[in-house]
C-alpha cells in the first residue's frame, strides 16, 4: 500500500487494536516498520546488537503505551521513528561522553555513500522510494549534513555549529531551508 | 502565519535538536496553534522519508519472537477503577474514629485497674497516632491513584477516535479518497485527502460532519487541495459533536455555505 490516506487509516487502526491488547495487530505493525526502525537505530548507534536492544525497547513501549499516541500530532510511524531515535541517542549518551558522539560523527562523515536498497522501498514502493531518494539527493550537502548531525548523531545546534565551524545562525538557517526543501519536494505524497 | 523563527524552531524540534527548555516552550506554542501542528506533522513526514532513505536493514528474525514472548509473559497494566480509590478513602476516613471509640471504651474499665489502664491507654494512644499516620498515607495513595486514573483516561485518546474512510461520489474522479480521524473528546480531527481535482479560485471544498442530534450536517470548514489533489488539515466542527456518524465533502462557493449543496456531493463515508 502506498496511498498516504490509506496508510494513515491502517496504522491508526493498528495502534488502536494494539492499545486493546491485539497481538496480531502488533505483529503487523512490527512487520511493517521494524526494518525502518532498525535501520535508524543502527545508523545512530553504529552497533547492530545495541540496535536490537533499542528496537526491543521501542516495540515494548509501543505495546504498553499505544494509547498515548496522539493522531492529531502526526502519523503513527512518525511517533515510532521519534521513539527509536530518542532511545538510541539516550543509549549513546548513557554510555559515552559527548566527545565520543562528535568523534563518531566525524568517522561517519568520512564513510562512502551507500547505494544499497533503502527502507523506503518496502514502505513506499520502488517508484516512490526513487522520488524520495531524488529529493534527499538534491539537498545541498551542507544542509543535509546539518540535518543528519542533528537527527542521527544527536548533536545540539551549538555542537553542530562548533563542529562545522559555522555561526549558529547559519546552522539554524541550513536546517530550516533543508527541511522546507524536503517538505516541498515530498508534499502531498507522504 | 508561521514566521521564519518559528519554522526554524519547528525544524530543530522534529530533529530533536532543541534544548529541553526550548522543547518545552515550543510544545507549549504547538499545543495552541493548529497551523503549527500541521507544519510539524509535514516536517516529521519529511524527516521520516530522510530516515527511510538509509540502507534497508532487517532485524534478526528471532527478535520478533523474543518481543512477542516478552509481551506474553507480561501482564498488561490495567487502570484501577476509580471507585476502588474512592472506597479506600471512605474506609480510612472512619478508621481513626473507630479506634477512638475503642479507646473511649477502655476508659470505662474498672478504676481498680487504673494503673494497667493508664498503660493500656498510653499504648492505644500511640497506636492511634500510628494508625492516623497510616490512614493519611493511604489517603494520599488513594488520591494519587485517582490522579493516575484521570491521567490514563486523558491519555487514552485512541479510545475516543473515530476513523472514517470517504469515497468518491464523482464519476470523473473515481480515485479520490479521504480519511477522517475524529477525536470525540478533543472535538477536533485530522482530514487527509488524495486525488481530488483542484478547484477554480472562486470555489471551495467544504467538509461536513453528520451527527444524528442535528437535522442537517454540521460544517467543519472549507479547504483547497494542492496541484496533485492532496491536502492534510486539522478541523473543528461549527457545533459540538456527540456522534460523528458520517463525513462528507461538497463543492461550494468560496467560503462555504451554512448547509451543504447535495447535488455537489464529492466525498462521502463513515
Amino acid at each position: 500500500m502506498s496511498e498516504p490516506a490509506l496508510e494513515l487509516a491502517r496504522d491508526v487502526e493498528l495502534l488502536r487494536r494494539i492499545a486493546g491488547g491485539d497481538r496480531a495487530a502488533f505483529s503487523d505493525f512490527y512487520d511493517q516498520y521494524s526494518g525502518l526502525l532498525f535501520s535508524i537505530a543502527v545508523k545512530v548507534l553504529n552497533d547492530a546488537k545495541e540496535a536490537e536492544d533499542v528496537l526491543q525497547e521501542v516495540f515494548m513501549q509501543i505495546w504498553n503505551k499505544a494509547d498515548a499516541y496522539n493522531p492529531l500530532l502526526g502519523k503513527p510511524v512518525s511517533w515510532a521513528v521519534t521513539l527509536t531515535r530518542n532511545k538510541a541517542i539516550d543509549r549513546i549518551r548513557s554510555h559515552q561522553r559527548r566527545s565520543k558522539l562528535l568523534e563518531q560523527a566525524t568517522l561517519e562523515a568520512a564513510a562512502p555513500p551507500d547505494d544499497s536498497l533503502s527502507a523506503n522501498e518496502k514502505l513506499h514502493g520502488k517508484e516512490n522510494a526513487e522520488r524520495i531518494r531524488s529529493a534527499v539527493a538534491d539537498l545541498p550537502a551542507e544542509q543535509r549534513r546539518a540535518i543528519e548531525l542533528a537527527f542521527f548523531n544527536g548533536l545540539t545546534q551549538d555542537e553542530i555549529a562548533t563542529k562545522l565551524q559555522q555561526p549558529l545562525g547559519t546552522i539554524k538557517a541550513r536546517i530550516r531551508r533543508g527541511m522546507l526543501k524536503l517538505r516541498e519536494r515530498l508534499e502531498g505524497f507522504l | 502565519m508561521i514566521d521564519e523563527r518559528m519554522e526554524e524552531q519547528a525544524a530543530l524540534y522534529v530533529l530533536g535538536a532543541l534544548t529541553p527548555e526550548e522543547t518545552g516552550a515550543f510544545e507549549s506554542a504547538l499545543g495552541r496553534d493548529v497551523e503549527l501542528q500541521q507544519f510539524v506533522t509535514a516536517l516529521r513526514s519529511s524527516r521520516d522519508a530522510l530516515a527511510g532513505s538509509l540502507p534497508a536493514l532487517a532485524p534478526p528474525p528471532a527478535l520478533k519472537q523474543k518481543i512477542l514472548d516478552q509481551i506474553a509473559a507480561q501482564a498488561r497494566p490495567t487502570p484501577a477503577p476509580a471507585s476502588l480509590a474512592a472506597g479506600s478513602v471512605r474506609w480510612f476516613n472512619w478508621l481513626p474514629w473507630a479506634l477512638a471509640a475503642c479507646l473511649a471504651g477502655l476508659c470505662a474499665i474498672s478504676v481498680f485497674e487504673q494503673k494497667n489502664l493508664r498503660q493500656t491507654i498510653g499504648e492505644q494512644a500511640q497506636q492511634l497516632i500510628d494508625l492516623n499516620q497510616l490512614a493519611n498515607g493511604l489517603r494520599n495513595q488513594a488520591q494519587n491513584l485517582q490522579t493516575a486514573v484521570a491521567t490514563l483516561r486523558e491519555t487514552n485518546r485512541l479510545a475516543n477516535l473515530r476513523i472514517a474512510m470517504l469515497n468518491s461520489m464523482l464519476a470523473d474522479s473515481p480515485k479520490a479518497v479521504a480519511v477522517s480521524l475524529w477525536d470525540d473528546q478533543q472535538q477536533r480531527g485530522v482530514f487527509l485527502v488524495q486525488n481530488l481535482k483542484p478547484l477554480a479560485a472562486d470555489r471551495d471544498y467544504q467538509l461536513w460532519v453528520m451527527d444524528p442530534k442535528y437535522p442537517s450536517p454540521v460544517s467543519a470548514g472549507v479547504f483547497q487541495v494542492d496541484a496533485q489533489g492532496n491536502v492534510r488539515l486539522q478541523f473543528k466542527a461549527d457545533k459540538p459533536i456527540d456522534t460523528a456518524n458520517k463525513f462528507a465533502v461538497t463543492e461550494e462557493p468560496k467560503g462555504g455555505l451554512p448547509t451543504p449543496t447535495l447535488k455537489n456531493l464529492v466525498l462521502l463515508g463513515g
